[in-house]
């Protein structure tokens, strides 16, 4: 089970990346509690993956730190089972089948030979994958390739768990399948870092949203305070807040500033 | 109307296409350099032809006194064919955003445009020497005018022979899609032709030293007198020009008009590839294969399954099978072994023989032990590293994974041979040596791989027949071929001598066996330590 002794799941302080003379992230401070779902939004090249990659230590920030549960992100030995990770390209080995690929990453993971068969059982059962376990992930669709790579970063209860564009490209009822069991690991207290362009996913788990622009958190709080500073009016959806705060930041900055004060 | 349109449209997608090769040639320093480098050394050895055609240019006294024109004038246009029937099967079969293009243009504008890119791409890569050397003859002849006449008699031949290609290229594309098992067998027998090609042309070659049959003769009875009349018209207007045949200019009217049927051929060729579906569904799509099943999950065997660094071996092994193309890199070792192993077998006496395959079987097994999972251990696992770098298993177990599968692979050649050249009248004590000693080399080999593959990743997907595959950098493979070739030749020639007692202990052969064990056994213990290193600190940025 996910450890809830620590009241911050993910801490980052000032977290900077530049690549040369470009700044792809422009001093990110985030602190989200343990058993939060974190809804964090920007539109194409604010630079989500960039922050993921950085609070997962898969890259390293120019300047800033972060914390997972407590760990430094740059001590991958440590920081390695508190989290998951579901990169927006499915990480999976195309030759394998899917037992085979969850059983070798369980193996990879140290977990026990007969609790990771019970888990897989029980995942690919829950994500009615069982029937087409033994094919070869080549084969698969992509929401069966989805829910594999799901299935494989949450096999190991980590604290967090990192979810780049995790229900895009799939079919309804795949998509709900991976909502709701997002809820779940919430409620058992995994704190679960979304990242997504499709809103109404991020309005209906989400607890808390981040809105990232250009490299800079231009908006954060529940849905309903977003929606608030963004001051897009009565009965605007979330969707209106997001259009909002990414085309005229200065506003939103000061939106941000006075809702704060 | 249609067709002037088709041409613009295929014109327009030819440019597309060169320019985006170019682009690719050109995208990053590495292959700038590599193309430096190339260049360099074809541009060098262009410089010392030139002298000598200028030479041929200055004596020549008519058109059959040219050496080899005869055979040149028959293999040219058929080296076309072949050349454009192969580029098609591999490559030019399809184009990048397919969907796009078919749904915007007529197939006839794509074909067109493919077969202009292609022509581009070799006038690119051959065009500059060519007219280099033409220039030099010309000027020899004393008639800078060879140099358009001979561009317009072979423009009609590389046209004729580009769409021609395509068409049959792409018709035998058609027929592999309706026999899936002719096209699986083909893949095999290709590399095993290839393989064999390599190592008869070395015999054949000392065959035509060493025989009596002269390559004159041979090559005289592969020349066709039409196809030679008409490449003689390229000398129309110098001093040594000969009468126009009736024949050359038939021929001139054949490539002319076989121009456009070609392209007609292709285009219903192309047509009927591109917009039919597969007879069978293709077991990458075929959900419902029982054929890509695996009916258990991931349960390595003995000894694989004892130690994590063997069961993540198993899982290399288990994914090369199904997916070979990863072994694609292993056939330099075919352009390496083959002509020494002609050479070898040929010159060896029947005492000596068992010896030789001993020897040859080591070199294969140490060669395959770095070579085969060592040398792009950051590359090819880069698509998987958001999970293996998050995972509890440290580097240094994924690289011994790598050292095992490449052991697994290499191993059973390296002892194996040595045991089975007993058989064949070696001495047990020089079968049983070389396998202990090649087996010592094959770790060596192993460790090695993992650092030079580490310093130098390659992360670019290429298609190699029909999958998408990682390929290690040539560089790498080069510098891992010349290094560990050259050593382990050189530790066996020591261990030969050794063992038939030639060796005599003395201050300079304990100065020079140092010198050789030192960067032996330091520089892979060095180059391990610099792939832990690599992996553990590697980002994906």
């Amino acid at each position: 089970m996910p450890s809830t002794t620590g009241s911050v799941a993910i801490e980052a302080i000032e977290l900077t990346k530049r690549y040369g003379s470009e700044t792809a992230l422009d001093g990110i401070s985030l602190s989200i509690p343990t058993g939060t779902v974190y809804g964090f939004l920007g539109p194409n090249g604010a630079g989500k993956t960039t922050t993921m990659r950085l609070l997962t230590g898969l890259s390293t920030p120019t300047s800033g730190e972060a914390r997972i549960s407590g760990t430094p992100v740059d001590d991958r030995r440590a920081l390695v089972p508190h989290v998951g990770y579901l990169p927006e390209t499915p990480p999976l080995y195309e030759e394998f089948s899917a037992r085979e690929q969850l059983e070798y990453v369980a193996d990879l993971r140290n977990i026990p030979p007969e609790t990771a068969r019970s888990r897989i059982g029980s995942y690919l059962e829950r994500f009615e994958l069982a029937d087409d376990a033994g094919k070869r992930i080549n084969s698969y669709s992509k929401g069966m390739e989805q829910k594999t790579a799901f299935i494989q970063s949450v096999l190991h209860d980590p604290d967090v768990l990192f979810l780049d564009e995790p229900t895009s490209g799939l079919d309804p009822r795949a998509a709900r399948t991976i909502r709701q069991s997002i809820t779940e690991f919430a409620d058992a207290g995994t704190t679960v870092f979304l990242s997504t362009h499709i809103l109404p996913v991020v309005k209906e788990v989400a607890d808390t949203v981040g809105v990232l622009f250009e490299g800079r958190l231009v908006a954060e709080g529940t849905p309903d305070e977003v929606k608030e500073r963004a001051e897009t009016g009565a009965g605007s959806t979330l969707e209106d807040a997001f259009l909002a705060v990414t085309s005229d930041v200065d506003v939103v900055a000061e939106a941000t500033a006075e809702g704060d004060g | 109307m249609n067709l002037r349109q088709d041409l613009r449209h295929g014109g327009r997608i030819g440019r597309a296409e060169f320019v985006r090769s170019v682009r690719g040639y050109t995208c990053d320093t590495r292959r700038i350099l590599g193309l430096a480098v190339a260049l360099l050394f074809f541009g060098g050895n262009l410089l010392f032809l030139l002298p000598p055609i200028y030479v041929l240019g200055r004596s020549v006294r008519s058109v059959s006194t040219i050496p080899y024109f005869g055979p040149a004038a028959t293999l040219l246009p058929v080296g076309l064919f072949l050349l454009g029937a192969l580029r098609t099967m591999e490559r030019l079969g399809s184009v990048d955003t397919e969907d796009l293009l078919l749904t915007t243009v007529h197939p006839r504008a794509v074909v067109v445009g493919l077969i202009t890119a292609e022509i581009g791409r070799l006038l690119l890569w051959f065009g500059i020497p060519l007219v280099a050397i033409a220039g030099a003859f010309a000027v020899g002849l004393g008639s800078p005018v060879f140099l358009v006449t001979a561009g317009i008699v072979v423009v009609p031949i590389v046209c004729c022979m580009a769409v021609w290609g395509y068409a049959v290229g792409i018709w035998v594309l058609r027929i592999l899609r309706r026999l899936p098992t002719v096209r699986r067998v083909l893949k095999v027998g290709g590399i095993l032709a290839l393989i064999s090609i390599v190592i008869l042309s070395q015999v054949a070659a000392r065959y035509l030293v060493t025989g009596n049959v002269s390559i004159e003769t041979l090559l005289s009875l592969i020349s066709l007198t039409p196809l030679v009349d008409y490449l003689a018209l390229g000398f129309v207007g110098t001093p040594i020009s000969a009468t126009i045949t009736p024949t050359a200019v038939v021929i001139l009217v054949t490539w002319i008009a076989l121009t456009p049927v070609g392209l007609a051929v292709a285009e219903r060729q192309a047509t009927a590839l591109w917009f039919t579906d597969d007879p069978v569904r293709n077991v990458t799509t075929d959900t419902l294969s029982e054929t890509t099943g695996s009916s258990g999950g991931f349960s390595p065997p003995q000894p694989f399954s004892w130690t994590k660094a063997g069961r993540i071996a198993w899982g290399h092994l288990l994914r090369a099978v199904r997916h070979p193309q990863e072994f694609s890199h292993l056939l330099m070792l075919v352009f390496l072994v083959g002509p020494m192993a002609g050479t070898f077998f040929q010159s060896s006496s029947g005492e000596r023989f068992p010896v030789l395959v001993a020897g040859t079987g080591v070199l294969f097994g140490v060669y395959l032990s770095g070579a085969t999972f060592g040398l792009n251990p950051l590359g090819d696992a880069r698509p998987q590293f958001p999970l293996v770098l998050l995972t509890e298993t440290t580097p240094r177990t994924f690289l011994r994974g790598r050292v095992v599968a490449g052991l697994a692979i290499g191993l059973p050649f390296t002892i194996l041979v040595p045991l089975a050249s007993i058989a064949a009248g070696s001495r047990p004590l020089y079968g049983i040596t070389f396998a202990t000693v090649g087996t010592g080399f094959s770790l060596i080999a192993a460790l090695f791989a993992l650092g030079l593959g580490c310093a130098y990743p390659i992360y670019e997907e290429r298609e190699l027949w029909g999958a998408e595959t990682v390929a290690p950098s040539t560089l790498v493979l080069i510098s891992y071929s010349f290094v560990v070739m050259g050593g382990t030749i050189i530790g066996l020639g020591i261990t030969w001598f050794g063992l038939t007692g030639n060796l005599i202990v003395t201050g300079i052969l304990v100065g020079g066996l140092s010198v050789y064990l030192l960067p032996t056994v330091g520089l892979p213990i060095l180059s391990y330590w610099y792939s832990q290193r690599r992996y553990r600190r590697y980002v994906l940025d």
